[in-house]
């Protein structure tokens, strides 16, 4: 799931979405300069007590969202085993399982909306000349909402496929699969243009 | 019972979508606070709803509702009226409930607190206070619909039309969610095939083939809907082909 939503209410997430989002980039930078395995191992054992916190099922549920990450990480394995750089590797791999957990943990404290809210200031100066920004920040929440309905979508066409056909189906859902996506997406337009759409500016 | 003002105008209303007719001559008014519309798959009837909810513009005639053109004059039918569709995830756009209610209040220009106010109050309004902070991935279908009912009567329409909202959800929940949509202050002006839907409605209009066929009591023009329906029933009308 695309969309990161926390189990549990924490108290980081009444703290400020620009504060947090600017400590990621900062640790995020500073993982990035570091190449010392042992500070590595220290931030990702720091980062795994933060997760450990609000309790198990946040725990638990950090770490599975975390699992996407193993073909990468198999990746760097194999390669810096056969260069023969293995302590280089391993602090590639720290440094990606840290920067996307730490990410993690913001997205799951975070409203999507006060997400929104930051980026919205952040595109505030495009906003003196003109731009509407109203699209690019609708276009986040709906890019994070609609991403798990058309893996969903493309689910059941895969299935209905398998139903009647020994075959995988490949490259030959697509056409179906894009047809169904714009027809969703006429429903979705209809829906916002229900609720206001893109026509009002909110203002705060 | 409801809303006095609150009432919708449709006068000589015709619609044609890729150079089909859709609907034809629609002509009526209603004060009713509860009006059900009834017709077959591809009746028109639920480009009728949209016409209502001003979502597509009429080719001629016109649809005002509580006063508002609401094809044309999108900022005022934002409170003139609301829709509910079939599918929930069509509309849910935000990943937590919360966040779900507030956006149409926001797009209706309410500063942000008080926006979240306003949602807190619809909520406690339906004993819903503990799903503020609720994920909608696990919300199951009814809930999802719940939620979509809610984020529409934050934003106080006086007209509210539902488009088939109970299609494909089982019958408790069905129950559920009309004892729900029986206690709202809207208007309902309810589109659907089954005449079980429209029972203790106050007026049913049957669409057949994008025209108005009949046009009055509840009772009345569900006991020959079903009648019609069953006769139909009994044929084999499917193998006509369109055209």
């Amino acid at each position: 799931m695309i969309s990161l939503t926390s189990p549990v209410k924490t108290r980081a997430h009444d703290w400020p979405a620009g504060a947090k989002l600017a400590a990621l980039c900062v640790v995020t930078v500073v993982l990035f300069r570091v190449q010392d395995i042992w500070v590595h191992l220290a931030v990702l054992a720091g980062i795994g007590g933060i997760y450990a916190l609000p309790g198990r099922v946040f725990l638990l549920t950090g770490l599975r969202r975390l699992r996407m990450l193993w073909p990468f990480l198999a990746l760097i394995v194999v390669w810096h085993g056969l260069t023969g750089t293995p302590v280089q590797g391993a602090v590639i791999a720290l440094r990606l399982v840290s920067a996307v957990a730490f990410a993690n943990l913001v997205t799951m404290t975070t409203r999507l909306d006060d997400m929104i809210a930051v980026v919205r200031w952040l595109a505030s100066p495009l906003r003196r000349f003109g731009v509407k920004t109203q699209a690019l920040e609708l276009a986040i929440a709906l890019v994070i909402r609609f991403t798990p309905v058309l893996i969903d979508k493309g689910t059941t066409l895969t299935q209905a496929w398998r139903a009647r056909s020994g075959r995988t189906p490949g490259w030959r859902i697509i056409l179906p699969f894009t047809i169904l996506a714009m027809d969703d997406a006429d429903h979705v337009a209809d829906a916002l243009r229900a609720r206001g759409g893109l026509q009002n500016v909110m203002e705060s | 019972m409801t809303n006095p003002t609150a009432q919708i105008e449709v006068d000589a209303l015709d619609c044609v979508i890729e150079h089909k007719p859709i609907l034809s001559g629609v002509s009526f008014r209603t004060d009713e606070a509860r009006l059900g519309v009834i017709g077959r798959n591809g009746s028109g009837k639920s480009t009728l709803a949209r016409l209502m909810a001003g979502l597509i513009t009429p080719s001629a005639g016109s649809v005002r509702v509580a006063g508002v053109d609401v094809a044309r004059d999108r900022k005022a039918a934002l409170g003139a009226v609301g829709i509910l569709f079939q599918n929930p995830d069509h509309q849910i756009i935000f990943p937590t409930v919360a966040e779900e209610l507030a956006f149409g209040l926001r797009q209706q220009g309410r500063a942000k607190d008080v926006a979240d106010a306003e949602v807190r109050t619809t909520l406690d309004g339906f004993g819903k206070a503990h799903w503020y902070d609720a994920s909608i991935q696990t919300l199951s279908q009814g809930q999802r619909q719940l939620v979509c009912l809610m984020a529409i009567l934050a934003m106080r329409p006086q007209v509210l039309i539902l488009d088939e909202p109970f299609a494909g959800l089982d019958i408790p929940t069905r129950m559920q969610l009309s004892r729900y949509l029986g206690r709202s202050q809207a208007v309902l002006v309810h589109v659907t095939h089954d005449p079980q839907d429209l029972a203790g409605y106050d007026r049913v209009l049957w669409l057949d083939q994008g025209q108005l066929r009949h046009d009055g009591p509840a009772a009345d023009v569900l006991e020959r809907f079903t009648q019609e329906m069953t006769r139909i029933g009994g044929g084999d009308d499917i193998s006509d082909l369109a055209g």
